[in-house]
């Protein structure tokens, strides 16, 4: 359940050997949060080499069944055998039938065809359906007939020995928490949404422009922790946005290294192989800055279009209002777990709202965790869902 | 920029991975290049030697492009790192031989986006136009 | 030699509209060496392959030139396409035609027009000139090898055991448990080292799969991928097996804290490792405890979170709290190293039992001061801006893992690199336990500082990513390729031209070629297991020994030379 990182690892191994997968994503193509991001640590490249291998072995492996836009819709019970409902919502355009000739785009008047992320492969289009107007002018010049807007989504169900939950994580809104200012100000934004703004393959090509104007940035806050590790919000540690700050910082200053960018911090959790030297690096290499310290308030600045970032240096131990002409939000990072409407409960701990069975979760869905966990994560419940099989 | 201007022939060898994946893209961006450029895809961008190059420009070719990962993204464990050293060396002496260097343009980790695919060709293109042409070239014969 | 068969797809015109595919269709069926031009509408939808090959003589298919889409698109299903129907994957080659070529010059059909023969042209030299790598089918030996019987080890083994595989688990100590033997309590859970692992000691010693050797240690391996040949060294002389796949799990030091903070001048400055030891014989008596994170550790000499000791720190604190009425914990750190939920929670639990917590900078660490036995600790606390003075009769340090003195020289003898710090490396970030050479797995404290419910995970991961290598029982070598595809060939060296350089040698990423004796001679020998076809053996041997078959020095020059062609 998840088609990403820890999904793709699980079903590889699990039909390497010899068992069948029903691999089910909720997205238009796997790879999940991983194969969107711009690049990813400690390797500074793009994620998407590594993984389109892996997605492609999944789609040819003729014991992993792929379904894309689909969810699980319930999960029964009964003696040991689940039946899992699994509910495949219609896309538009049918992707096995999609040549990429984008000739639905240039016939849509309202720019709802569109084509699928960029590093997806092989490539397809799909029409966004909040932005269609039903006019259908798509279907008529589509060369293969991909294009059916009464194609029925499909509901069936699988008997199944074993579930392994890999939903990964999703965002949270910051939204209640009005100290972090998110929705005040274009420029005040999730590192997700930062990641895509800054992308190489995204609108602005790589290079770092506030959202607001357009204007190449002085300065650029990391504020860590945001939403994380606050009873009030999110008790946990989200684990991955301390590297995940200090990529996107280093990054920043590898493409222009005039931006300053202060990373504010907590504890600075660099724990796995290299990630102290890769700190060490971003912070001494590429001039990062990492300022202990947590913000108590983030604000546009009424009569500026900068943001002050309010907040106590705990190494000067003086309290600080700093402008910044751009904030980045790390932390608001929560386990997507799947919502089953009936039947099977997914076991999950009260308090932190975690999947419990260790041998039926792993990666983010356990506990956050970075690619190399997740992926150690996958393998390992793979192979305890076989011998749970064996039993 | 003429289609056919008689100084510029553009060899790429492309490593298909990130050599290639910024050509897939601008294919798919429909952005438009000059025509006098062939692509022949390696398996690493290590396979390029200097005898290829040369053959290359013995060829009536005027411009060699080689492409690949950048020096630790490469699949094959950093195999395009003495291969960009090797290439880099080739360079220097392409400028003694008269050729110059300046027609072999080494792109590692520079195209695996389509813009950076499509600023890396019409630059080198711009670059080749610039050059003396290469004289009366007799490409060889067998 | 066998002519080509040539398809173009017209891609419901988008190829067609620009590039004008009859006349690309009549100079190549005047071309002596094609077989046959077809065009078709499309090539990638379910029937295609099936309806274009009917349009071929019914001759089986041999060499085949597809100009259609991007390589990284459709055309995948094409070529898989026609492999079921009998062609060689490495025989079908494919020209861009659209996103490479229709696509990206349509304001001048006649220079795509050339464009699109000199390609065509190009990749018909290329199978005109393509010769065959002799591929080698291997038996892969399903027994396994685990060295090391920590948490990882006895994971790994358990693991492949249930699998059904063979396993010989070599333990150089004269017991299985590795570090968890010293661990009084492990955390988060508090259950002691052995009772965390004590299931899998016991299968160890049940399952008849599993063949522990104590005392012993490995002492050669040769071969490669699905056939090592072992050698081990025991009490009772030496053994030799032959594997299929080996896992690593070999584990890591502790780094003794020789001259820091007191360690071996002042009583009761003690590491972590001997307070595993106070409490698994008692309780320490102390009536206030100082932990120090970071001793040796993310400095100059070690810049690497040790990943275990903040953790290990807050349980220990909290146990002397718990086991000491009265008793006080401090733990002095630069930064508390709990990612992620359960260990934040853990975190959270130490709070709110009352360990204290000072956190200092790494330019002012603490200063540990008494005479003969610690009696306090001075440190600038970084928060408050204050010096404290901390009286303590116990001064435990954390000390880093380091890596095994011993794991140098075993990584040497199975070829697989280490990290800068000593530690076994995976090759991707994304295949953590899988390293350069195929069939050998790296997993626990060998690889890098995790805890024990880690390291149990990396030896289960291990198993997992042995028993799928080893499952298919026989491998081609060209099927070795860590691609979705087939390799393209392997590199092959003539012998007879070879002058025995050793360039190739010492550019393989793989250790694929070698040299060895031949009469007199040295001459390269490639290892076609190990092979992964990137060419750059070829690329420096300097009079062409080494060749790539599929992509050999003539066809590559036939298409540099047919590349600017006068198209007719």
């Amino acid at each position: 359940m998840g088609g990403g990182i820890s999904g793709i690892s699980a079903a590889l191994d699990l039909a390497a050997a010899g068992q069948h997968v029903h691999l089910v994503d909720n997205g238009f193509d796997l790879g999940g949060i991983v194969a969107r991001l711009d690049k990813y640590y400690p390797t500074d490249h793009c994620a998407f080499c590594t993984l389109w291998a892996e997605i492609r072995r999944c789609k040819e492996n003729p014991s992993i069944f792929v379904h894309t836009l689909a969810r699980v819709e319930s999960l029964e019970k009964n003696h040991h055998v689940f039946q899992a409902v699994i509910l495949k919502l219609a896309p538009v355009i049918d992707p096995e039938l999609c040549i990429f000739c984008g000739r639905c785009k240039d016939a849509c008047p309202r720019g709802a065809a569109r084509p699928i992320w960029e590093h997806a492969y092989p490539p397809f289009y799909i029409i966004d359906r909040d932005r269609c107007g039903d006019c259908r002018s798509c279907a008529d010049v589509c060369p293969t007939k991909a294009i059916d807007f009464d194609r029925e989504e499909a509901r069936f169900q699988v008997p199944v020995d074993e579930v392994i939950w890999s939903a990964g994580f999703s965002e949270v809104s910051l939204e209640p928490l009005k100290e972090y200012g998110w929705g005040t100000h274009p420029d005040i934004m999730t590192s997700l949404e930062f990641e895509a703004w800054k992308a190489e393959a995204g609108e602005n090509r790589g290079t770092i422009l506030r959202h607001s104007n357009k204007a190449v940035p002085r300065n650029i806050a990391f504020i860590q922790c945001a939403g994380a590790r606050d009873l009030k919000f999110l008790p946990h540690c989200s684990a991955v946005c301390c590297m995940h700050a200090l990529k996107q910082a280093q990054w920043v200053r590898r493409r222009n290294p005039a931006i300053d960018c202060v990373i504010l911090y907590t504890d600075l959790r660099t724990v796995g192989r290299d990630y102290y030297g890769y700190a060490i690096r971003a912070i001494e290499g590429k001039g990062v800055r990492a300022v202990r310290g947590r913000p108590s308030l983030i604000y546009p600045l009424p009569g500026s279009d900068g943001i002050a970032v309010k907040f106590e240096d705990t190494l000067t131990q003086t309290r600080e209002i700093w402008k910044f002409d751009m904030v980045i939000l790390n932390g608001n990072l929560q386990p997507t777990i799947p919502a089953l409407p009936r039947g099977y409960a997914v076991p999950t701990l009260a308090t932190e709202g975690r999947v419990t069975r260790l041998f039926e979760s792993y990666g983010h869905i356990m506990t956050p965790a970075h690619v190399t966990e997740s992926a150690v994560h996958a393998s390992s419940a793979a192979l305890r869902s076989i011998m749970e099989g064996k039993k | 920029m003429s289609a056919d201007s008689n100084n510029v022939k553009i060899l790429v060898f492309a490593c298909r991975w990130c050599g290639l994946f910024g050509a897939d893209a601008a294919g798919r961006q429909r952005i438009e290049l000059p025509v006098s450029f062939r692509v022949i895809p390696v398996e690493c961008a290590g396979y390029v030697e200097p005898d290829l190059v040369i053959r290359a420009f013995a060829s009536g070719v005027t411009g060699v492009a080689v492409l690949g990962c950048h020096v630790g993204g490469c699949r094959f464990n950093d195999a395009n790192h003495p291969a960009l050293k090797r290439l880099e060396l080739l360079k220097t002496l392409l400028d003694t031989t008269g050729i110059g260097g300046n027609r072999l343009l080494l792109g590692f980790g520079t195209t695996h986006e389509w813009h950076q695919y499509v600023e890396t060709i019409l630059g080198f293109y711009r670059e080749l136009e610039g050059l003396p042409s290469m004289g009366a070239w007799v490409p060889v014969k067998q | 030699m066998p002519k080509v068969t040539v398809f173009l797809c017209d891609c419901f015109g988008e190829i067609g509209k620009v590039i004008d595919l009859e006349s690309i269709r009549k100079r190549f069926n005047a071309d002596p060496a094609v077989d046959g031009v077809t065009i078709t509408e499309s090539l990638c939808l379910a029937s295609d392959v099936e309806r274009a090959l009917s349009a071929i003589h019914d001759r089986g298919i041999g060499k085949v030139l597809i100009g259609a889409c991007s390589p990284y698109g459709r055309m995948e299903f094409v070529r898989l396409g026609l492999v079921k129907k009998g062609a060689e994957l490495r025989h079908v080659r494919t020209v861009d035609l659209r996103e490479g070529c229709a696509w990206i010059h349509r304001k001048d059909p006649e220079g795509a027009f050339r464009k699109a023969a000199s390609q065509l042209d190009m990749e018909l030299a290329l199978l005109q000139n393509m010769q065959d790598s002799k591929d080698i089918t291997v038996r892969l030996q399903q027994e396994t090898l685990v060295i090391g019987a920590g948490p990882a080890g006895l994971s790994a083994a358990c693991g492949l055991a249930r699998l059904g595989f063979r396993v010989h688990l070599v333990e150089r100590g004269s017991a299985p448990g590795g570090l968890l033997n010293i661990i009084s309590q492990a955390y988060p859970g508090g259950e002691s080292g052995s009772e965390k692992i004590g299931l899998r000691l016991e299968e160890v010693s049940r399952n008849h799969h599993i063949s522990f050797y104590g005392k012993t240690r490995v002492v050669s391996v040769k071969g490669q991928a699905g056939d090592f040949k072992v050698t081990l060294a025991g009490p009772e002389g030496k053994t030799g097996l032959r594997v299929g796949a080996i896992v690593l799990a070999t584990g890591a030091r502790i780094l003794f804290p020789q001259g820091l903070h007191g360690y071996g001048k002042l009583k009761n400055v003690i590491t972590q490792m001997e307070m595993e030891r106070q409490f698994s014989t008692g309780k320490p008596a102390c009536r206030t405890a100082v932990f120090i994170q970071c001793v040796g550790a993310r400095n100059i000499d070690r810049p690497y979170c040790s990943t275990i000791c903040c953790p290990l720190s807050l349980k220990n604190a909290m146990r002397i709290i718990d086991e000491i009425p009265g008793a006080k914990a401090y733990v002095l750190h630069r930064d508390i190293m709990t990612p992620g939920s359960i260990l934040e929670a853990y975190y959270r639990k130490a709070l709110e039992k009352g360990v204290q917590f000072i956190r200092f900078d790494a330019a002012r660490p603490p200063g540990v001061l008494g005479e003969g036995q610690v009696g306090e600790v001075q440190v600038f606390d970084a928060i408050s801006g204050v010096t404290r003075t901390i009286e303590t009769d116990l001064v435990v340090l954390s000390t880093p893992l380091i890596a095994d003195p011993e794991s140098a020289a075993l990584a040497r003898m199975l070829e697989i690199p280490v990290d800068k710090y000593g530690f076994f490396a995976e090759v991707y970030p994304n295949h953590p336990v899988e390293t350069l050479n195929d069939g050998i797995f790296i997993c626990g404290t060998a690889r890098w500082p995790v805890s024990s419910d880690q390291a149990i995970a990396q030896g289960e991961a291990a198993a997992m990513k042995a028993a799928s290598f080893l499952g298919k029982k026989m491998v081609s070598a060209l099927a070795m390729s860590r691609m979705p595809d087939q390799k393209v060939g392997h590199a092959s060296v003539n012998s007879d031209a070879c002058t025995g350089c050793g360039n190739c040698m010492a550019v393989c990423p793989y250790g694929a070629c070698r040299l060895q004796r031949m009469g007199n001679r040295s001459v390269s020998r490639v290892i076609k297991i190990r092979c992964k076809a990137c060419g750059n053996c070829v690329s420096v041997c300097p009079n062409g020994a080494m060749q790539m078959p599929e992509l050999n020095d003539r066809a590559v020059c036939q298409m540099i030379r047919r590349a600017f062609r006068e198209v007719r």
